[in-house]
Parts: structure tokens; sequence; C-alpha cells
């Protein structure tokens, strides 16, 4: 009873709090809501409400088709960003070289030069090689480039989803003392292009594309607009941003308290020491359990932003739940001071958030080595979990995600309360 | 209870690395009484009250509160008093009565008893009016009032209360002194520490003066003050240097001690009604003129400085 009175009390608190409202409910709202208007998401709903503006492209294919394969991924990109279902905000124009697209951004005739390099082709087939596709613009302009950027971003999904097949096909006979030779390669290649084709063919999406176009989230329904495909992720890291915050921040306030002298007088007071220490770790869980709740349920609302099916949800609302008072308190255990304690709490949230990829989500599929760094943040977990929930992947691909979420969490709460029981009980 | 002692401190001590905080503190709270601790800053007041709130865990020693052991029977200890501590320590976002609400709580307090209970302690420490308010926007005066106010909630035996009128306004404190004395008349035991002289003087049965970790003397006040013996304290500023009357003043009946600095004399006297008509006398014999006169009644001030060669409020 008394430990929900101190968590009750910590919440009021809170409540009353303008920064702690701010940052556990408006903030994630108003950032999303910025993208949604910036995408004259004004309409609302489905796909005929969107109002994007157009954007010019001016795409330099510098890429000659792979000798080995027949893959022509230069030629792929730009027919992809040519194609009628883009042709509504997209206007593309080709340049000579990539001097020439630079200089049409520079005089300010397109607004994103897309530079496929060189050699392009080439490194979606030779294993371990990289191209990397270079998006020239104006630094004042935000909206057109992440149009182009999340469209590219998706066809490097779908380029990826190659590759990756031909690394574990290699690192599988590697190990059985083989090497693939060119010859599996080209195999694999065609194999891979093949199913592609079909995959396309039954969707019917684009006339004769080797690469499908995915949204970021993964697959999509037909209904769903572009600005859904990104508005779910770029909501998704902010729930989970936020929600991390608020996690932190309440736990935070063991801190505080003890500078404001009411935890040593809650020493006074007929309440064993674990009560204390409980009802402020109770008051951490129950906060980020309010504030998820709120921003699922508002986001919902007000973006009409699909979280997927209830039991994916649940497992993810839940895992977070666990991974961010978690990490809350143990983030917070590290903490001398409340006012060195904003500071770090942050840099270290902020610097989670990047590494978990929860800023880019939406304009941005993790390439191979970001997508392992961002493991070793629950946040990058998080942001797994959810996009999966979203896409209604199978519970059991939730799962996963959730289940490492809930091991990381646990694991924080433990050290965590461990590090505060010796500091103050 | 055992004795009619509500605390009994039995040698406590407690360090801190290389500070010896206190060391060696025993005496005894009767049921009932105002008890003061009276010291400068540092004596060690603070370290003492949190040993005996069971806040602190001493090096050594004990003591029973209502007979219970602060080191073996913590629990039983924090339900029979009441802490007021030295720094103001509530929830600045809320409001007082909420404020009351949750500390109520703590006590074990719930439901009807409780509110009624917060109203009872609203009307003593005088907040009813502003109960809705933050407590973050009370001056400093209501904020020790509702310091104090949290530490009644649960009618405790014994308060304890440490230095609950620093720095606030001469109203604030007149009605927190005034608490004191209401909340002992209705049978709470309270133990109280100050660097005040006048306010150990005005409440307390009993004085205990610390210093350096140690109690220096106890007794009530007019025990203490025989320390330093009757003599009044009559301090003289003349217009010219002292050595010209000084030796006619020593010389007159009932004069002590004549300690003289430039043109200001400090003189030790048995009677100052009687001797004051003839240092007058003396000083127009010598055709030296008095510019002012202060008489101090012997008072714990004096004691302090008796005991420890130092002033009290500057400790
Ligand atoms: N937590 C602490 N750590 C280190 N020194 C302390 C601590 N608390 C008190 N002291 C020291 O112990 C001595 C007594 O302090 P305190 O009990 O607060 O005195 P008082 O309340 O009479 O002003 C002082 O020298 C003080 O600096
Ligand atoms: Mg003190």
């Amino acid at each position: 009873m008394k430990i929900l009175d101190i968590a009750l009390k910590d919440m009021l608190q809170s409540f009353r709090s303008v920064f702690a409202v701010m940052l556990m409910f408006v903030e994630p709202i108003m950032i999303t809501g910025l993208i949604y208007f910036a995408f004259g998401g004004l309409g609302g709903g489905g796909s005929d409400g969107l109002d994007l503006p157009m954007t010019r492209v001016v795409v330099a294919n510098q890429d000659q088709a792979d000798a080995t394969s027949g893959i022509s991924a230069g030629n792929e990109v730009t027919k992809i960003l040519q194609s009628e279902e883009l042709a509504d905000f997209l206007e593309v124009t080709m340049a000579e070289d990539e001097a020439a697209a630079r200089a049409a951004i520079d005089d300010r005739k397109a607004d994103v030069a897309v530079i496929i390099p060189a050699e392009f082709s080439k490194a979606m087939t030779v294993s371990g090689a990289r191209a990397t596709i270079t998006l020239y613009h104006d630094p004042t302009l935000t909206l057109g480039p992440g149009i182009v950027k999340a469209v590219i971003d998706g066809i490097m999904d779908g380029f990826s989803g190659y590759k990756i097949t031909a690394d574990i096909t290699e690192k599988q006979l590697a190990r059985q003392g083989q090497t693939m030779g060119p010859d599996t390669l080209r195999a694999l290649a065609i194999s891979y292009t093949q199913w592609a084709q079909n995959q396309n063919t039954t969707e019917g999406a684009s006339a004769d594309p080797t690469i499908s176009l995915r949204g970021p989230s993964g697959s999509r329904t037909p209904d769903d607009s572009p600005l859904a495909g990104i508005l779910g992720p770029v909501m998704a890291g902010m729930l989970i941003f936020f929600v991390f915050f608020g996690g932190a921040y309440t736990a935070q306030s063991i801190v505080k308290e003890d500078e404001i002298g009411t935890l040593a007088r809650l020493s006074t007071t007929p309440t064993p020491s674990a009560t204390i220490l409980g009802g402020k770790l109770v008051s951490v869980f129950l906060m980020v359990l309010v504030q998820s709740i709120v921003l699922l349920i508002s986001s919902a609302l007000i973006f009409k932003i699909q979280w997927g099916e209830p039991a994916g949800v649940i497992a993810m609302t839940l895992s977070m739940l666990v991974a961010a008072a978690g990490f809350g308190i143990l983030v917070a255990s590290f903490i001398r001071n409340t006012r060195q304690g904003g500071v770090m709490l942050g840099g270290v949230m902020t610097l989670c958030g990047m590494v978990g990829g929860l800023f880019t989500a939406g304009f941005n599929t993790p390439s191979g080595t970001f997508d392992i760094i961002s493991r070793f943040v629950p946040h990058g977990w998080a942001l797994d979990g959810w996009k999966l929930a979203m896409s209604r992947a199978s519970i059991s691909e939730v799962l996963v995600p959730a289940a490492v979420l809930l091991g990381m969490g646990v694991l924080f709460f433990v050290i965590g309360t461990m590090l505060f029981r010796k500091r103050f009980a | 209870m055992n004795n009619g002692k509500a605390i009994e401190v039995q040698d406590l001590h407690r360090h801190f690395g290389d500070i010896k905080a206190v060391q060696g503190v025993s005496f005894d709270v009767r049921q009932g009484e105002i008890f003061s601790l009276l010291g400068p800053n540092g004596a060690g007041k603070s370290t003492t009250i949190s040993m005996l709130s069971c806040l602190l865990q001493p090096n050594a020693g004990d003591a029973l509160v209502m007979g219970h052991s602060i080191t073996r029977r913590p629990m039983e200890v924090k339900k029979a008093i009441g802490v007021v501590p030295q720094e103001i320590a509530l929830y600045p976002d809320l409001t007082a009565r909420e404020n009351l609400a949750f500390w109520g709580k703590m006590y074990g307090l719930r439901g009807k008893t409780l509110g009624r209970r917060i109203d009872q302690v609203l009307e003593i420490i005088g907040l009813v009016e502003q109960q809705k308010r933050p407590a973050g926007k009370f001056s400093g005066g209501m904020k020790r009032r509702l310091n104090i106010g949290i530490a009644l909630l649960h009618k405790p035996q014994v308060i304890i209360m440490d230095e609950p009128t620093v720095g606030i306004d001469p109203q604030s404190r007149r009605h927190i002194l005034d608490n004191v004395k209401e909340l002992n008349r209705q049978g709470m035991t309270v133990l109280y520490t100050t660097h005040y002289m006048e306010e150990a003087a005005e409440l307390s049965d009993h004085i205990a003066i610390m210093d350096q970790g140690q109690i220096v003397a106890s007794g009530t006040h007019d025990e203490l003050v025989k320390i330093v013996g009757k003599q009044d304290r009559v301090e003289l500023t003349i217009n010219t240097e002292s050595e010209r009357v000084l030796p006619a003043w020593q010389a007159i009946d009932g004069v002590h001690k004549a300690t003289a600095t430039d043109s200001i004399i400090t003189l030790l006297v048995d009677e100052s009604d009687r001797v004051l008509p003839r240092l007058f006398e003396a000083a127009i014999e010598a055709k030296v003129h008095i510019t002012s006169v202060t008489i101090q009644e012997p008072n714990l001030e004096a004691v302090f400085l008796h005991l420890t060669g130092r002033a009290l409020r500057d400790g």
C-alpha cells in the first residue's frame, strides 16, 4: 500500500511539472506532428488526402552493368525513381555526370541530386564490396530529400536482401572448408533475381523491375500511403526515445528526493527502506506504462498510425516497458546529482537513440554495420520490434526482439536496483 | 513508561572520517518536558538528532526512545517520534494538503482519520487558507510551519525539532514557538535544538549546552545561569580614555571584573540597581562623560562564553 502511495505521489508530481509533461507526452506527438504536417498530412487518413509537393530530382547514373551477373543496379534505381507510382511527387531528369548533377542543385534547377557510383552493380554482386549512393541537396531543404532518401532506402533494402543471401551462403560454405566460386555466385544472383521478379509480378507493381520498391517499414498493404510508411517508424522512434527518456527521468527522482531531503525524511517514518525504494521503482514502471499507452493511443488517433495486431502490440509494449524502466533505473543510479543529471540524461538518451536508429527511423533502413551496432542498445531492438509489429509480422517474429528487450530490461533493473540499494538503503 | 523518561541517551559517538561529530553524548529527556540542545553551528546537534531518529547509526553507544533502542528497534522508535528536519523536506510541486496527505500515509494514517487529522494540523500550523497552494510557492516561514506540521500528523509521543526557526521572519518564529509550547501543554515531549539562547531560555524545562561534539553543561535555565554567578554585565561607553575613570570604578563595592578597550568598559557587578548610581557619581567626579550604558542580566550566552571561551552566535 505504501509502495503505491509513493508511486502515485511521484506521478502526481510529474504531472504537475511542465517539463515532465512536455518531455513525456507532448514532444513525441509534436515532433511526429511536424513531420506529418510537413508531408501535408492534413487531409488525414488514406492516400487520397496525400498532397506531397513535387520534388525535382536529378540523377547521375555512372554505373555499368555487372559483367558476371548481367545486373544493372543503377538502371533499376533510375527506373524506380522514374516510375509512375512516384511521378506524383518526383520529377526526374538525368544528368551527364556527377558534376552536372551538382551544378543543377547549386543553380537551384533541381532539389535533390542522386549520384549512383560506377561499379554500383558490381558491388551488388561481389560479397563484402560497398557502394554508396550519394544524395546532394540544399541543406535548407529537408522534405524533398527526405522523400527521395526514403525511396532509395526502400530500394537498397531490396538489394541488401539479395546481398545478405549471398553473404550467408558464402559463410556457410566456408565453414565446410569450401569457398564460393564465381559460378555459384552467378547462379545465386540469377535465382535471386528470378525470385524477386516473381515477387513483383504477383504484386503487379511496376512494369519490369528487378527490385521491388518497399517502404522502410517492410511489407505494406496497397492502401498504405507513403506518408503512413514514413510516419509509422518516425512515431515508433519518438515513442521509444521518449519512453526511455521518461523512464530515466522518473528514476532520477530518487536522486532528487535525496537532494531535497525527503528521502531522509521518509526514513524517519515507520516505512522500511525496501518499501521506499520499491515505491520509487514502481513509479518508474507506472509512469512508463501510462506514457506508452497515451502515446500509442494518441498517435493512432491523430496520425492514424497502425501499430499492428493486438498480440504484437502488447508484446512490444510490455517488453519496451520493462526495458525502459530497467534502463532508466540503471542510468539514474549513476547520476550523482540532478544538476549533473540533466546533462547526463540528455546525453546518454540522445546517444542511445542515435545508435538505436530512432532519429532516422522512417527515413533510413540501417545498413549492415549499423544494424549490428544498433543491437547494442535496447532502443535498436525496440525499433526493430515495433517495425515488425507494424508490418503485421507473425507474433513469433515480434517475440524475438521483445524477448531480447525483456531480458535486457530485467538485467538493467537488477543492476540498477543493486546500485541504488547500496547508495540509499 | 519506564521511570518517566522519554529519551535516554547513553554515551553516543559518531564520526565522519576524521571529524568527530559526536563524542560521548549522554542526557535524559523526561516525559512531558521541553528539552533543548543549545550549541553553535557544528556542535553536533543535528548528528545527535539524526541518530535519535534512526537516520544515522551511532559508532558507539545507544539511546532509548520511549523505551525502544534506536539500534535494535528502529521501527518502534520511528512510530513513537515525529521528526522536523533542519532542512525543509517536503514536495514543492504538491500543495500543502497533498504534502500532509502523503506524509500521513507514510505514518500509517488513511481515509477519514487522515482527513480529519490534516484539518487539525493545518489549523495548528495556521495554513488552513493556503492549503491548496503548492508548497514551493510558500514563504520561508510557511514552509517551516508545514515542515513542522508533517511531523505532527500521527500525534507522536515525542517530537524532535532541529532548529525549526532558522532564517524566518519574526512573526512565523513567534507562531512556531507558541506551537511548540502548546503541543507540549497537550502532553507531547519535545526535544528541541537551537543556537538561539533566547529560544532555549523561553521554551525549555531542561537545557543541555553542546559544543564540539560534547555536552559541556546541562540543567534548568536557572541552574545553568548560576554557573556564571548572579552578576550582571554592565557595558559603558565614555567620551575619553578608560584610564581616567577605571580605577575609581574598580574601587566601588560590588564591582568585580573590569575589562576595557579604548572607551568601552565592561564590568561584572553584583547588583546593577545599587551600583549604577555610584558609577555615575564617580564619572562626574572624574569629569568623564558617559555616552551609553547597557545592562545584561546573566544569560546562557554568558554561560557558554564562560564554559568555552567563545561566543555562541558565530560558533
Ligand atoms: N554527513 C556528514 N559528513 C561529514 N561531516 C559531517 C556530516 N554531518 C555533519 N558533519 C560534521 O559534523 C560536525 C557536526 O555537525 P552537525 O551535527 O550538523 O552540527 P550542528 O547541527 O550542531 O550544527 C560538523 O563539523 C559537521 O561538519
Ligand atoms: Mg544542525
